[in-house]
């Protein structure tokens, strides 16, 4: 057999669209008072890289950048089968843009070392860019399959099928690769027993814990923090604005039968104007 | 006393928008990011130039100027077929490393080839890029904070790249005067394009196509449209849309069969269903689905939340079905029917096929 396959999962914590996540006055948001939960696309790319260990073989480390509790997220990874995280703190990275977030990540990820296929999220709920991705491959210079919903290796190559607007395209891809993995690919499974079983020992054993997950800030990954946070991020948030409350001019029918209402709509729309003949 | 602002200016740099063709069709968010492209060049005072790369491009670089483009950069080449993100990138990459100075702005579209291969060339220059616009403009700015001291001073050209911002009902200005190109992708849908002039004028410049080895890293085998059978959301007339008040998986039987009375109709869903997996992702509409703009948009049990609502408010008529008269989709429908679903929209099937005989029979009539 080949040698197994060094697998990075890039995971991050964002706040709960649930929650009452408020932005600061400078556009950028108050993670502090939001819940936090993982970001639901990466649940997919976390999938992916599950299903590549348990079918070719190899190791999953997940990455994440974030606040300290951002470690919650790489728990998760552990309870559903990752076998080690890696997160970088620091808050020289408060506001860091794309741009900024993907030469972090970048330089995280040389840190870590070797890899063989890196997988992403399409998008985060909270940044919603879909861009850190194809801007942290660009940096490792990677070849890229965004929007990826299947894809199988075989001979060191990924044959993958990528999503376009009305269809897909077939691709295939040498290694090492950067894939974002679309949330048409397989859902994530269940958190594994043994997973779930090692992480509930690590909570209670901090010397445990570092072996699983570690810590590490810009200087030990030898990252410039001018190029990181607001210094290193060519965007700025300049101003938001309220949407304002649109329309308000429906007209409403309501408290009759089901066939008048119906009626009703059909008298004051062109909707017959569409029907079938 | 008040200090004297410093004016900073760059180097007035063309609009560059990167067209986008699928297998030599060209896609229509390009002609609506030309009609952007038009009202920032022209405000700006500077061209507006567009790239496109493909093989056997035919008539498509006039097109371009037809419709808005004051210069087309043209690379016509066998292995740009098919767009691949390395090769593209290189094209793209050496066209931007020749000018002379860099563009002021440059735009692709928020496709699954935009959003590919925009933050490359973007981490490539280093450079800012807004994902995702519903607006752009151009106008001045002050920075004034003084974390990187360079950056105080009056900006008086940047491109205002405006976005739906986290969850609430916000939109974000999100800027990046500091370096040129300011780059942003468009959600498609969201800006008109130009009426197509076929008498204006412009230059066609072939560019050259220069790949290197590693280029090749990356192949498409296939690329498949699914015609007929692939779901077209984005061009139905009608569209039955279906959220989590169906209650389940099963309710989108309903949906498909309200969707057969009309003629070009698709079914679509929001972001809450798709994420339970009661539809495929490709239903999805709204913010981090797709943008629709169809004749009718029929919303059976959807809230109406800002994240969908961006994805469908330019329908030329909304009618929505729910049963809670408060439901913020009533704020922004034309049609709004409060009632149960599972009522109203039998209901609707059964009067509309009264409809279609009718039609059929009206059919019949005239042949004679
Ligand atoms: C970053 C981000 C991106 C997002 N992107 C999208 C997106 O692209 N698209 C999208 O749609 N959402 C998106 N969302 C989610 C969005 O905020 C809402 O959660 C989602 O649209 C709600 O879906 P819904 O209307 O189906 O469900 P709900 O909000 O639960 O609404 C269900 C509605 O059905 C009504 N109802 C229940 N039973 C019946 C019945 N029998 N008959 C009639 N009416 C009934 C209820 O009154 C209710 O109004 C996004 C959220 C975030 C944070
Ligand atoms: N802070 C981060 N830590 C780890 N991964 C991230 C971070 N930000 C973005 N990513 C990855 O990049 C993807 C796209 O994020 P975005 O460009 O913010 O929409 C996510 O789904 C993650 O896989």
């Amino acid at each position: 057999m080949a040698d197994p396959f060094d697998i990075f999962v890039l995971v991050k914590q964002v706040p709960d669209q649930g929650s009452k996540a408020g932005l600061n006055p400078d556009g950028t948001i108050d993670r502090a008072k939001a819940k936090r939960m993982l970001n639901p696309f990466d649940r997919y790319a976390l999938q992916a890289a599950l299903h590549t260990k348990k079918t070719y073989g190899g190791r999953v480390t997940a990455i994440s950048m974030g606040p300290p509790p951002a470690v919650e997220v790489l728990m998760e990874a552990l309870e559903h089968g990752v076998d080690r995280g890696v997160l970088l703190s620091d808050r020289r990275l408060a506001a860091s843009d794309t741009l900024a977030t993907a030469y972090a990540l970048c330089k995280t990820v040389q840190w870590v070392g070797r890899f063989d296929i890196i997988f992403c999220g399409l998008q985060t709920t909270d940044g919603d860019t879909a861009q850190v991705g194809p801007q942290l491959a660009e940096r490792l210079g990677l070849p890229q399959i965004t929007y990826c919903q299947d894809f199988k290796i075989d001979d060191h190559r990924v044959h993958a099928e990528r999503i376009i607007e009305g269809g897909y395209q077939k691709l295939d891809s040498e290694l090492p690769v950067l894939v974002t993995v679309a949330n048409s690919y397989h859902p994530l499974e269940y958190k594994s027993f043994r997973g779930a079983w090692r992480v509930q020992q690590l909570l209670r054993n901090e010397v445990e814990q570092k072996k699983y997950i570690q810590t590490v800030d810009l200087d030990v990954i030898g990252a410039d923090p001018d190029r990181c946070g607001l210094k290193g991020s060519p965007t700025i948030v300049a101003a938001t604005e309220k949407v304002g409350e649109i329309g308000g001019n429906c007209t409403m029918h309501e408290g009759h039968t089901a066939s008048v209402l119906v009626e009703e709509l059909l008298g004051c729309s062109n909707l017959k104007e569409f029907v079938k003949a | 006393m008040t200090e004297e602002v410093k004016r900073i200016a760059t180097p007035k740099g063309e609009v560059l928008v990167v067209a986008e063709q699928i297998l030599g069709e060209l896609q229509p968010v390009t002609l609506e990011l030309l009609g952007a492209g038009r009202y920032l060049a022209d405000k700006l005072g500077s061209q507006l130039t567009c790239v496109v790369m493909g093989y056997n491009l035919a008539d498509m670089p006039q097109r371009l100027v037809a419709s808005g483009a004051d210069v087309v950069y043209v690379a016509d080449h066998p292995e740009l077929y098919t767009y691949r993100t390395l090769t593209y990138r290189r094209v793209l990459v050496d066209l931007l490393e020749s000018l002379a100075v860099p563009p002021h702005i440059c735009l692709l579209g928020s496709t699954t080839t935009g959003r590919d291969l925009a933050p490359r060339i973007a981490a490539h220059f280093e450079t800012g890029l807004t994902a995702d616009c519903t607006e752009l403009d151009v106008g001045p700015y002050e920075h004034k904070s003084k974390v990187d001291p360079s950056k105080v001073g009056l900006y008086e050209e940047c491109l205002y790249a405006i976005r739906p911002s986290f969850g609430e009902s916000l939109k974000a200005r999100i800027l990046g005067p500091w370096k040129n190109p300011q780059m942003a992708t468009t959600r498609p849908g969201q800006m008109t394009p130009l009426k197509p002039d076929p008498g204006r004028q412009g230059k066609i410049v072939p560019i050259p196509v220069n790949l290197k080895p590693e280029d090749y890293r990356l192949v498409v085998a296939e690329t498949l449209r699914e015609a007929g059978k692939g779901l077209k959301l984005q061009e139905a007339d009608v569209i039955v849309s279906g959220g989590y008040g169906l209650g389940s998986a099963d309710g989108f039987q309903l949906m498909y069969e309200l969707a057969a009375c009309f003629s070009n109709s698709a079914v679509g869903a929001s972001r809450k269903v798709v994420d339970l997996g009661w539809v495929p992702y490709e239903h999805q509409v709204g913010q981090t689905g797709k943008t629709v703009r169809p004749k009718v948009y029929i919303a059976c049990g959807i809230s109406g939340a800002i994240q969908h609502r961006v994805g469908m408010s330019k329908s030329g008529l909304i009618i929505a079905i729910n049963k809670d008269p408060e439901a913020p989709i009533f704020k922004f429908a034309h049609q709004g029917i409060v009632g149960d679903l599972y009522q109203i929209v039998p209901e609707m099937i059964r009067q509309l096929g009264k409809v279609k005989s009718e039609k059929e029979v009206g059919t019949v009539v005239s042949t004679h």
